[in-house]
């Protein structure tokens, strides 16, 4: 099935060749969690610090859990905590 | 107000949604910085500029050079003078009417929870995650607004906490797990660098929030983080659900 992956700031980096700015369509298997997705584009979970599935916040305990279906948006944030 | 207040806020009394009544409102309000550095330099001039009527200004670090490049309150005068000093030097160059409270000290125990009990809005504008957890708890335990905001590198966020609303979440919601569940990750300006206006970027939206806020207008950030990445000028809107297992505000709304 094809999701898009949105990366922003350092995670940009991990996008195919073939993304548009910071977004790119892409092929995953079916029924994969975001943990699973977040592995599969070799992306270190950590650093992938905010989680957000369709515009929303997905929190640790649940990236295991929560099933990716075509067609959803999944956008990792580094974290930012400076001041 | 006298004449000369209704000359110094007139651009704001001219806009339907402040008016007299709203500048009177901005006038009354008490607000809490901690920290003035790059986040809190701007929100510190903004709120003075436009009038907050007590400002109460925390932070326990001097002013040094590396400073100078972001942190917009301070200038070379005051290079080893305290960092809530030089503010307040330039609030009051600002504004000599309103009441500035610096505080020379790392608000942290008892002095953090008193001082947040004291004022109507929080405003984090701290360096790491730790200070930002107790901030965080503080304006639970006192039902306050908090105004949260961060950033490192090209990138910042911002958002607007208040717990005694229903299913509005915490900052401990968002970050109180970490990714992967243990490691705390501590990056900042100072090891991880900064373009210099991204803090002003994010600290103006602060400032912009807390008058909203005092003025009850507009839609605040409440449960909705704003991402922004300066290097590909991308803004990124993330609804933020409230966790009900939250340690820090799970047992509110039970």
């Amino acid at each position: 099935m094809n999701i898009t992956l949105k990366c922003f700031a350092g995670l940009k980096r991990h996008l195919p060749p073939h993304a548009k700015a910071n977004q790119a369509v892409v092929e995953v298997d079916d029924n994969i969690s975001v943990y699973q997705a977040i592995d599969y584009f070799n992306i270190d979970r950590e650093e992938a610090y905010l989680v957000i599935l369709n515009g929303v916040f997905v929190c640790p305990p649940d990236r295991d859990s929560r099933i990716l279906k075509e067609n959803d948006t999944l956008a990792l944030w580094p974290e930012v905590a400076g001041g | 107000m006298n004449d000369k207040d209704l000359l110094r806020y007139g651009r704001h009394i001219m806009l339907p949604e402040i008016d007299f009544e709203g500048q009177e409102k901005l006038l009354a309000a008490r607000v809490l910085i901690i920290g003035v550095g790059g986040l809190g330099s701007p929100v510190a001039l903004y709120l003075a500029a436009s009038g907050i009527g007590q400002i109460i200004i925390a932070d326990h670090d001097k002013v040094e050079l590396n400073n100078l490049q972001r942190q917009i309150a301070h200038d070379e005068n005051g290079l080893g003078q305290s960092k809530v000093s030089s503010c307040a030097n330039r609030m009051k160059q600002i504004n000599s009417k309103i009441n500035i409270v610096p505080l020379d000290v790392k608000l942290s125990g008892e002095q953090l929870l008193s001082q947040v009990a004291e004022v109507d809005i929080v405003v984090d504008c701290t360096d790491n995650l730790t200070t930002r957890f107790e901030i965080n708890q503080a304006c639970v335990t006192h039902n306050k607004w908090l105004v949260s905001a961060a950033a490192i590198r090209w990138e910042g966020q911002i958002s607007v906490y208040h717990c005694g609303d229903k299913d509005s979440p915490c900052y401990h919601c968002c970050y109180g797990l970490g990714a992967g569940g243990s490691k705390e990750p501590e990056q900042n300006c100072s090891t991880s660098g900064v373009v210099s206006p991204v803090v002003g970027v994010m600290g103006s939206l602060q400032a912009i929030e807390v008058i909203k806020l005092i003025l009850s207008q507009g839609d605040s950030l409440i449960s909705r983080v704003l991402l922004f990445d300066a290097l590909s000028m991308q803004w990124e809107s993330m609804q933020l659900p409230k966790n009900p297992d939250c340690p820090v505000c799970g047992h509110i709304n039970d």
